[in-house]
């Protein structure tokens, strides 16, 4: 996926960077690591904040819709679902004016076409960006180490048969096998995310693969094998932990591109079904009204801009306070 | 190797891949649920209709037999039959690629010539506004929808300014008969351009955030380099540096962004035809899907990949060309 290209390039060579020496690869591994260089760096600060914000939102929409059943949400964002006497169609924000009447307080950036109040809708598609972006990047992690490990650890022809295929699923334009992909097993979010899923396992795979060859041959592998220590011990003991940091660059700019293609799909009506509140669906909605009422098509678009920006921006952070190379 | 054996290796190297995504999508068609037949005749046919449409169209026949059936076919240049279009696939895919690859190409055209400078810019100035401007507009760039940008250009440029058409494309090779308002070939291009505008930048400003920040981390190494600093101090004129001995050198990794942006471009083309109604590979392939256009849905898809794997290939080709590292086929 060639939004993450940029950080995936530099990644690969850098195997052999941290490989300096044993105190230093000791050293920039983990969790603990990146915590603290994380709150060192501007730029994943400033990240951190923004996808902190989005998951809040995001975990309160859940709440609200799992637990209290729209209880939140109704009384302070009127619904006019329950109230089908007073629906106010295409409503711009509040202090502006429009062909359908005055903004009013009660729906602060208007109401789409169905008078649903746009600012409680964009706030649920929160829930639905982040649910996606986060499990589609799970998807593609999971299946992209396991291929990836493997593959860069045998060798050989399990190696060739696993990257061909990989590589035939690189070449099909992502969004095209996806569309195909959910056409053929259905047209739900479920599919999308699982679909969008697929479409990263070759970018994680490459990056494992590319980690794990050079890794293979390192001293503390050697004597790992040579004191009997089993192979899959070996991969997800020693290997897959020294890759954590590219790895995470890579998982956090995914997630960014999950909920783009994600919104993207259900745009083209596959993915999020109406009435479900996505930012794609509602903004596909919009479209039929964006000469009268042009705000309508404006805030869904915000909301995913500055998702997609919160994970873009700790994606270059942690790329920066993780790869000490690399000084800006 | 020589440059053509190198061309004639990496094209040979393509076609398991080809041959790999007609089997996926061969397999992905025929999981699709729903009765293409159905479709056709509605949903109460006659039993001899379906037979007889069943056996034209060699939907009785065992799966593997379809496949192999359909793999010769490919390889012979026959796609099928659109069920929906009731034209061969070839023909639909050949009447609408053209439109798709203007639009690609235009939006690449506009990346690189908006890219390559904001990228030098960002790279010379370093830490100055000028850099911090094109740092913010790449990252809004590479996070914004590309549709959303169409639809955002389509209420400001056509909808309250005018300025331009809110759908629609003209191809510029359009018979001027063929076009309304247009009585030379020279207005067909006019009008070209004025719709192609619009969709070239929603399609386009992802691939230019995209180069610029790959163009100014490139440039960034490059200016660093030890023939950079001997040309210093040898006293080269800054300008001349930037220009002739940084430059070249750092735009090897932006032709490998460019091969992979691909990809993105041609899922975005599906976005920005739809936004903009433009009759395309992108609107094709939708059609095909929301018809269960079974041999369309392949045809199309399988051409989605091949213009990929072309451009990744061409770019491939271009970057030995230019980086004279490279030796030809040594892996």
């Amino acid at each position: 996926m060639s939004i993450n290209s940029a950080t995936s390039d530099d990644d690969t060579p850098d195997g052999g960077d941290e490989s300096g020496g044993p105190d230093e690869v000791e050293a920039r591994v983990g969790l603990r690591y990146t915590l603290k260089q994380v709150r060192q760096d501007t730029t994943a600060r400033i990240g951190t904040y923004i996808v902190g914000f989005m998951t809040f939102v995001a975990v309160f929409a859940a709440f609200d819709y799992y637990v209290l059943d729209y209880a939140i949400a109704e009384a302070v964002l009127y619904n006019p679902e329950t109230d089908p006497q007073n629906v106010r169609r295409l409503l711009p924000p509040v202090g502006m004016e429009n062909q359908f009447g005055q903004g009013v307080l009660e729906h602060p950036l208007g109401t789409d076409h169905r008078g649903r109040d746009l600012l409680s809708r964009t706030i649920y598609g929160t829930r639905i960006a982040m649910t996606v972006g986060f499990l589609a990047t799970a998807i593609g992690l999971g299946g992209g180490t396991v291929i990836g490990a493997v593959s860069g650890y045998y060798g050989g022809w399990i190696d060739d048969v696993l990257q061909r295929v990989t590589e035939t699923i690189y070449a099909i334009p992502f969004l095209v096998l996806v569309i195909a992909f959910m056409t053929a097993f259905g047209r739900d979010l479920t599919f999308a995310m699982i679909g969008v899923g697929i479409t990263a396992i070759p970018v994680f795979n490459r990056l494992i693969r590319s980690r794990v060859v050079s890794i293979r041959e390192e001293d503390y592998v050697e004597a790992a094998r040579a004191a009997g220590v089993k192979d899959r011990n070996i991969i997800f003991r020693h290997i897959i932990p020294n890759s954590f940091a590219p790895v995470l660059v890579q998982a956090t700019l995914q997630v960014g591109v999950s909920i783009l293609i994600v919104a993207g799909l259900s745009f083209l009506g596959f993915g999020a079904q109406p009435p479900t509140p996505s930012w794609g669906q509602m903004l596909s909605a919009s479209r039929g009204y964006m000469l009268p009422a042009p705000t309508f098509s404006i805030f869904p678009g915000i909301a995913i801009l500055i998702t997609v920006i919160g994970f873009n921006i700790l994606g270059d952070g942690l790329q920066d306070a993780l790869d000490p190379r690399i000084n800006n | 190797m020589s440059l053509l054996r190198y061309t004639l290796r990496r094209f040979a190297q393509a076609i398991p891949v080809l041959i790999g995504i007609v089997t996926i999508t061969f397999f992905l068609a025929n999981q699709i649920p729903g009765d293409p037949v159905e479709i056709m005749l509605g949903p109460t046919p006659a039993q001899e209709q379906v037979e007889a449409i069943r056996a034209r169209y060699g939907l009785d026949r065992p799966i593997h037999v379809r496949y192999f059936t359909y793999l010769s076919g490919v390889a012979t240049g026959n796609l099928g039959f659109s069920i929906y279009y009731d034209r061969p696939v070839l023909e639909m895919i050949m009447l609408r690629l053209p439109v798709t690859l203007l639009l690609m190409l235009s939006a690449f055209a506009f990346a690189v010539a908006t890219a390559i400078p904001l990228g030098v810019i960002s790279a010379k100035r370093r830490n100055e506004p000028a850099d911090h401007v094109s740092r913010v507009v790449s990252l809004i760039g590479v996070s914004t929808p590309s549709f959303w940008i169409g639809l955002v250009l389509i209420i400001v440029f056509a909808f309250y300014l005018g300025w331009f058409p809110a759908r629609g494309l003209v191809l510029p090779w359009t018979d001027p008969a063929d076009v309304r308002g247009a009585a030379t070939q020279f207005e067909v291009l006019r009008q070209s351009a004025h719709h192609l505008f619009l969709p070239m930048i929603a399609l386009g400003t992802l691939q230019m955030a995209q180069i610029t920040r790959i163009e100014r981390s490139s440039m960034v190494d490059s200016l660093q380099g030890e023939y950079v600093k001997l040309a210093r101090a040898y006293g080269v004129p800054e300008s001349t540096i930037v220009r002739k001995h940084a430059f070249q050198v750092a735009q090897l990794p932006v032709i490998t962004i460019i091969g992979l942006g691909l990809s993105t471009a041609l899922g975005g083309a599906v976005l920005t035809e739809t936004v903009f109604e433009i009759q395309g590979m992108g609107r094709l392939i939708i059609t095909a899907i929301n018809n269960q256009d079974y041999e369309l849905i392949m045809g199309t898809t399988l051409v989605f990949g091949i213009v990929y794997v072309v451009g990744v290939i061409v770019t491939d080709i271009t970057y030995s060309y230019l980086d004279p590292r490279v030796t030809y086929g040594e892996d």
